[in-house]
């Protein structure tokens, strides 16, 4: 009997010790083992004898209803092509890029991942982008609009498939806009000046029982940080952090400007002092429960999420948002600043192609491709595009989605229009060097004084001074705009 | 020396030694590659310029970049003003509730003892979600109503500077003494009696009894205690990363923050691994200080 225990604990022991050992080799999952061995067919949309291929994806809720259709996605891909298979990994917003960083880092990403154009530098710095431009077929590359495309683009390569392009906005409770005497319609179609829109914010106080309710309410903690600023210098003359001849641009005299109007905005009274610690999910429920007029950032989706909980609120039904009020959601336009011109903020976000630290086969290169573009065209972006209240950018998707119903506003539709016209063009010409030295700078200096210039204790020019001399340390004095 | 060694091998052989060795050696494994794999790798990618697809050699760069960086002198700074304010308090509340709960019936104590415990069960993230409802900044916030009742105004508890270190210290006086609780109990257990009664029969007070038995009874488990939550605190993360993610204007930065945000923001591992060997030298050096000036009189 001793010795049964003995033996079996000691097979116990080596069981554990070779799992051990064996985690420490697990291999890439890129790089084709031999189920996906090179074949001639890889490159053409026929599977006839190709071999067999699991594609991985790692994919956030993109919209609402995104993740739940993650079981139809893989089997219609399996049945557009038999011998493939695509394997999708659910993440959540919150964990999407500390999951891919870890896993991009240990050498080993999923074929695709979910993620925003301007992520592209950063991984491209790193060598782990896969550069799809020469295996896109000329009939993918034709199905999708150019703007949003070239997004997907650093330098000379080709990374990904964009699913959609947005305008970062803002949006407005229509009911109180008119309460205020603001000719919304006329804002969406003309847009305002940040001298207009602070009156109107102004005008959208109001002080009842003790209770403020303010104009204007812009995320700025969490996630959200590095939103608020970046989206309102885009309409002050600085559509990039580099200008065309690739000098850091926010040392220009404008960006004081905008410095100057967000702590303006704060000391009217018109936004709530405590800003800084007013992250995504809390400025949302200001919005419903009617405690802004105007919030930021506003996408077209957000609507959606409105009508929703207007239908909630209109059938007595308990899961709608705490003491929260019917609204009427309205895109409306970021202001312009010092006379510059509106830029509108684009987002293309989309499915970007990955490599291992081993170089992938030809075949597995191409089948990744017909991943990308499986999900980022047809049914599947028409779908996720019509859950999201996004325009489409492929035509596949366009002609699927004219048998869809929309419930959209038509103002609001125009409105976007109006703004897709005045995008901030792509920037693929940035070095990714200089555009990895900008997102330090944005994080190190950036957002904790842009924190500290919402809660009053520091100066729109003491940030100013300090942005500046990061700017100048990190790109040299004649690397940035001096004015 | 052939005879020792022939007998050691016997009883290798014969006795339970190899047994032994071989359950020693799964440990050893394991202690290999999760500990001394990576505390090794640290070292050698702290000297790179690390990339997934091939690192190179940079010397001391990175260290030298950390020496030259305000950001981690103030990291350093605001860790070390975390330590001060949070381990002392704790080992303070800790050693209270330890003689607060002592006289109570045995049923008494363990009910005390699992509620304190509660908060090293539950999740980290979950608290801080707590955490950030009672710090909510507006009017109707939990503490900012506690506060009004006082006729003070609504604070920014985590958007401002000047509350944003105490909120996180705040945060960490009330919760998660329990292991310390316990420790505390344990050692006050195995205080000898007749201390005590000898104590009372010299007619000592509460806080005689307290000054020349019990805390110098207990003085290996206060330094122990002290040891472990100075380190605990200088590799402290969770905290400011879920609550403030280091502001404002790195007001709540910690090094462990720091050393996250330059791996996995910027990724820049080397420098991220030489700030963390930084970190444990540092840590290491106060350790050695405390137990050079604390525990001359310590015995285990």
């Amino acid at each position: 009997m001793k010795r049964k225990t003995k033996f079996a604990a000691t097979v116990l022991a080596l069981m554990l010790s070779v799992s051990a050992l064996s985690a420490c080799g697990s291999s890439n999952n890129n790089n084709a083992g031999p189920s996906n061995s090179p074949s001639p067919s890889a490159s053409t949309g026929t599977e006839g004898e190709a071999a067999k291929d699991t594609i991985t994806a790692l994919l956030p809720p993109v919209s609402p209803k995104y993740q739940e259709n993650f079981k139809q996605m893989e089997a219609d891909f399996n049945k557009l092509y038999p011998n493939l298979t695509l394997k999708i990994e659910p993440a959540s917003w919150e964990d999407m890029t500390q999951k891919l960083d870890t896993q991009v880092n240990a050498g080993s990403p999923p074929d695709l991942a979910f993620i925003g154009s301007d992520g592209i530098s950063k991984y491209a710095q790193m060598g782990m982008l896969l550069d799809i431009k020469g295996l896109v077929t000329p009939e993918m590359a034709a199905d999708f609009d150019e703007a949003p495309l070239e997004y997907m683009k650093n330098g000379d390569g080709l990374y990904g498939m964009p699913a959609y392009m947005e305008v970062h906005a803002i949006g407005g409770n229509k009911q109180m806009l008119e309460q205020a005497n603001i000719d919304w319609k006329k804002v969406q179609q003309q847009g305002w000046t940040y001298e207009e829109f602070r009156e109107a914010i102004k005008a959208g106080v109001v002080t009842e029982n003790g209770k403020t309710r303010y104009g204007f309410v812009f995320a700025t903690a969490g996630v959200a940080s590095k939103d608020y600023l970046s989206i309102l210098v885009k309409n002050a003359g600085m559509p990039s952090p580099f200008t065309k001849d690739h000098k850091y641009s926010y040392t220009s005299k404008n960006y004081l400007e905008v410095l100057k109007a967000i702590r303006q905005m704060i000391d009217d009274g018109s936004m709530p002092k405590e800003l800084s610690s007013v992250d995504a999910g809390k400025r949302w429920n200001m919005f419903l429960t009617g405690q802004t007029m105007i919030t930021g950032k506003g996408l077209a989706v957000f609507e959606n999420s409105a009508n929703q909980n207007n239908k909630k609120i209109e059938a007595n039904d308990g899961s709608a948002v705490a003491d929260s009020i019917a609204v009427d959601y309205l895109v409306l336009p970021v202001p312009s600043f010092a006379g510059q011109e509106a830029v509108s903020h684009a987002v293309v976000d989309g499915y970007v192609a990955f490599r291992g630290k081993k170089e992938p086969t030809e075949e597995h290169k191409a089948n990744i491709v017909k991943a990308a573009y499986f999900l980022a065209s047809g049914q599947v972006a028409a779908t996720t595009n019509a859950d999201l209240f996004a325009a489409h950018i492929t035509d596949s998707a366009r002609e699927i989605a004219k048998t869809m119903e929309s419930t959209r506003n038509p103002d609001n539709i125009a409105a976007v229009e109006k703004m897709l016209e005045h995008a901030a063009p792509a920037r693929p010409d940035i070095p990714v060097e200089l555009g990895a030295k900008a997102i330090k700078v944005e994080n190190e200096v950036v957002i904790p004084k842009l924190q500290a210039l919402l809660a009053g204790e520091i100066s729109p020019e003491d940030m100013y001074a300090a942005v500046k001399k990061a700017a100048i340390d990190a790109f040299g004095a004649d690397g940035v705009v001096q004015e | 020396m052939m005879a020792r060694a022939s007998n050691i091998k016997n009883r290798l052989n014969k006795g339970d030694g190899a047994w032994a060795y071989g359950f020693i050696a799964i440990a050893l494994v394991v202690y290999a590659l999760f500990t001394a794999y990576p505390v090794i790798s640290a070292l050698l990618i702290s000297f790179q310029e690390y990339r997934p697809l091939g690192s190179s050699f940079n010397g001391i760069d990175n260290y030298a970049s950390i020496f030259k960086s305000e950001l981690f002198g103030k990291a350093l700074w605001n860790t070390l003003v975390y330590t001060v304010l949070t381990v002392p308090v704790a080992l303070i509340l800790s050693f209270g509730v330890a003689i607060m709960i002592m006289p109570l019936k045995k049923w008494a104590q363990t009910t005390f003892k699992a509620i304190y415990y509660l908060p090293a069960v539950a999740s980290g993230v979950a608290l801080s979600v707590v955490w950030l409802w009672i710090y909510d900044p507006m009017p109707g916030g939990i503490l900012n109503q506690l506060i009004g009742l006082l006729g003070i105004e609504n604070q920014n508890w985590l958007g401002s500077s000047s509350t944003s270190m105490f909120s996180l210290v705040l945060m960490s006086w009330l919760s998660s003494h329990g292991t310390s609780i316990i420790i505390y109990v344990a050692a006050l257990l195995g205080i000898d009696e007749s201390y005590y009664e000898a104590a009372e029969i010299d007619g000592a007070t509460f806080w005689q009894k307290m000054w020349h038995i019990v805390i110098p009874c207990l003085k290996p488990t206060t330094l122990f205690l002290l040891v472990t939550g100075v380190i605990g605190s200088f590799q402290v993360f969770q905290n400011a990363y879920l609550m403030t993610g280091g502001g404002p204007d790195h007001s709540t930065t910690m090094v462990g923050l720091l050393i996250f945000d330059t791996a996995f923001k910027y990724f820049e591992f080397g420098k991220a691994a030489a700030q963390s060997l930084i970190l444990a030298l540092i840590i290491g050096i106060i350790a050695f200080i405390q137990f050079k000036f604390l525990g001359k009189d310590v015995e285990y």
